[in-house]
């Protein structure tokens, strides 16, 4: 088992956001969405479904 | 008259070259000794007081010139006064060794935390640099001018991380570890302008 990186960057998911208001947050472009679900495979199974309080790494 | 001069004169011939011959083996044998004593901790002191080791040296050569030139008694009147200095260079010499080795194990504890931590430093900002250069805007928190002066300051902390670990892996660990900090320092700095606040 690979061991998290500390300089790793999360958000924990908010009452309303998307994948693509994560993106526009952090990458300012919310077309980058993909980056986020490829880092979040292992709690993501649909880019449209997120849910509040969900950890996400933010490569 | 005359014999009693000429017997006076061969008896303190006679009497100075026993003495003499007396003198020669412990002058031999204090050179012998004193040569065996520098031997012991030459390669250390090489390393850690050559300045005081070539005085030592240059000391051992006056009093083998005594022992050529047969002045035993300068031999023996000499070592002792010499093999008190090669004892308090061999103390000096221990000193400062023990003091370099508790160096070397705290830089190479320090180097083990570091270069676990800067490679995921690295990857980290890597990532976010590679995102952000595909990205048609940047984020709120970031203006181009700031996103240019990080891609430059993250080469540079690759080329000096690159040049830390060489000198670590030859050896000059305390060098390879105040680098290594300055990598960090800015590898924060760069974390902070990309505002990547670290895992909670």
């Amino acid at each position: 088992m690979a061991t998290e990186n500390p300089y790793a960057q999360y958000h924990v998911v908010k009452k309303g956001d998307t994948l693509s208001k994560i993106a526009e947050e952090y990458y300012g472009d919310k077309m980058l969405y993909p980056k986020i679900f490829e880092a979040n495979k292992d709690v993501l199974q649909d880019p449209n479904k997120i849910k509040p309080g969900q950890k996400l790494r933010i490569p | 008259m005359r014999f009693a001069k000429v017997f006076v004169a061969l008896a303190a011939t006679t009497m100075m070259l026993i003495g003499c011959a007396s003198q020669k083996e412990p002058a031999e044998k204090a050179v012998a000794q004193i040569e065996s004593s520098v031997a012991e901790f030459r390669a250390d002191a090489e390393k850690y007081a050559s300045d005081e080791l070539k005085n030592v040296d240059a000391s051992i050569t006056k009093l083998k010139n005594s022992l050529a030139d047969k002045d035993y008694s300068m031999v023996v009147k000499a070592a002792p006064a010499l093999a008190s200095t090669i004892s308090s260079l061999k103390q000096t010499v221990a000193t400062k060794k023990a003091d370099a080795e508790a160096l070397m194990a705290a830089a190479t504890a320090e180097w083990g935390e570091v270069s676990a931590q800067v490679p995921q430093m690295v990857e980290a900002i890597q990532s976010r640099v590679d995102t952000l250069g595909k990205s048609r805007r940047l984020p709120a928190n970031l203006d181009k001018a700031t996103f240019e002066t990080v891609k430059t300051d993250f080469e540079s902390l690759k080329t000096e991380w690159t040049e830390a670990t060489a000198q670590f892996a030859s050896g000059e660990a305390d060098a390879a570890v105040r680098k290594a900090r300055e990598v960090k320092n800015k590898g924060d700095l760069i974390l902070s302008k990309l505002g990547m606040t670290p895992a909670a």
